[in-house]
């Protein structure tokens, strides 16, 4: 028997996830208005959407290698990218809660399923964009 | 000046994001099926930027709103996660075909499909398809090998409804072309979802709801991931809306439990159908396809198309029930 109540938990991470997603993303607007830009591009070069679109300052151009230099840096762009993340990764989190809570009732269909649906997230952010050049 | 001026730039759009989000949590489809019509429309952002900013606000937006709904252990989250196996799978389908279309310069099929996906998504939002509590209808194989079962507790009725889903195959079938839609347009797609959840599955309107607005950011968190590598999302636009929309959908849900008239609901209906026929002529404009006429013309059509279309809904719906009513004289 479980001696905790997942769906608690989730509505829980939720909502965190939410919270910190928006807070870094209002402190990188910030941070970039501040600095007149980020990641050697300016704000009105970031802003002006068809120069953006030609000449790729989109999320392709943040590299996610250096997130931790540019939260160093106290850049703009990487705070935002940051929020974005950890958006992304939420509902991502639900699943893996799901995943345990089923292991836990020995409901092992479940766990296969919940183990799908993580294989496809991961897919997605792992294996497609290295066929996407 | 020039700062002060992307300042402006960068309020509007959470201003536009702020009513789309209102908008769309008022009539239930969701903050990126306003969003995306909003950006490319009237703030000219070309669309594959406006699907990524509208995608990943989608997120927020459902993981707000689904933090509420969990807690009150309505929404079904076995459930949920099932049917993510093919949200997810259509999804990433999805996604990978806006990049086809977008590397092929075929972008002018998005906005004709995106219109009629908002045209079509209205008419079961607007007819409400089925009933709070769905007909009786017997378990199949699938209710227990899945174990499709559950049960909430309705505050208006004020009793505990236990409830048990079928036909979990054509459930499967209808999800994922909610996540390829979802990939494809950079929506949450909540319509289809609620389509397969009630419609196919025959679950209670409050559990399909819940549990589809849960599954909302799952679906939406896979696009946007093969949306980030792509470089869809614009981090400028992006945080703009991803503020906004979660703020109206947050004033939205307030307004929605207060609203007791339910006409001011065709008003919103008539602004989304707007947005659908816009984005059909936009489209056809593209490829000079009949549509040859100027962006202010396509917009009067829209707006006279519109008003009628929901005229006449407007009248069926009163119509019948002023015959009710006389039936009951």
């Amino acid at each position: 028997m479980k001696n905790y109540d997942d769906e608690v938990i989730i509505s829980y991470f939720l909502k965190a996830g939410v919270l910190i997603s928006v807070s870094f993303i209002v402190a990188g607007v910030i941070i970039l208005f501040v600095k007149n830009g980020g990641d050697g591009f300016t704000l009105s070069q970031m802003s002006n959407y068809n120069y953006a679109l030609a000449h790729g300052i989109d999320s392709k151009s943040v590299s996610l290698n250096k997130i931790l230099s540019g939260l160093s840096a106290i850049d703009g762009l990487y705070f935002i990218t940051v929020g974005l993340w950890v958006l992304i990764f939420t509902p991502i989190t639900v699943v893996f809660i799901g995943w345990v809570s089923f292991l836990d009732d020995k409901n092992y269909l479940y766990v296969g399923m919940a183990s799908i649906v993580l294989f496809n997230l991961f897919f997605a952010m792992l294996v497609v964009p290295r066929f996407l050049v | 000046m020039t700062l002060i001026l992307i300042i402006v730039k960068f309020l509007t759009i959470v201003f536009g994001s702020i009513i789309a989000g209102f908008i769309g949590s008022l009539t239930g489809l969701g903050g990126g099926t306003v969003l995306v019509p909003v950006l490319t429309l009237f703030y000219g952002i070309p669309f594959i930027f406006a699907a990524g900013a509208s995608l990943i606000s989608t997120i927020a937006t459902s993981a707000g709103s689904a933090s509420a709904y969990t807690k009150k252990k309505i929404a079904n989250i076995k459930i949920g996660i099932g049917l993510e196996i093919a949200t997810t799978t259509g999804a990433i389908v999805g996604s990978l075909t806006l990049v086809f279309i977008d590397k092929h310069a075929l972008i002018w099929i998005v906005y004709v499909i995106f219109g009629l996906v908002l045209l079509f998504s209205l008419i079961p939002t607007i007819k409400k398809i089925g009933k709070e509590v769905p007909p009786e209808m017997k378990p199949d194989w699938s209710t227990k090998l899945f174990q499709l079962t559950g049960s909430y507790y309705d505050e208006r009725l004020r009793k505990t409804i236990k409830y048990h889903g079928v036909r979990w195959w054509l459930g499967e079938i209808v999800m994922f072309f909610a996540g390829f839609v979802s990939g494809l347009l950079g929506i949450g797609s909540g319509a289809l979802k609620v389509l397969g959840m009630d419609w196919a599955m025959n679950l209670p309107m409050k559990v399909t709801t819940t549990s589809s607005n849960f599954m909302i950011g799952i679906t939406a968190a896979t696009g946007s991931s093969i949306y980030w590598y792509e470089g869809y999302i614009n981090l400028f636009i992006a945080a703009a809306t991803a503020i906004g929309v979660l703020i109206g959908a947050f004033f939205g849900a307030k307004v929605l439990v207060r609203i007791s008239n339910e006409n001011i609901r065709w008003i919103f209906f008539a602004i989304l159908s707007f947005l659908g026929f816009d984005m059909v002529f936009k489209g056809l404009h593209m490829i000079n396809f009949v549509i040859t006429f100027s962006l202010m013309i396509q917009f009067f059509i829209s707006v006279i198309i519109s008003i009628g279309l929901i005229g006449i809904l407007f009248y069926n719906s009163r119509r019948k029930e002023w015959r009710d009513k006389d039936e009951k004289l």
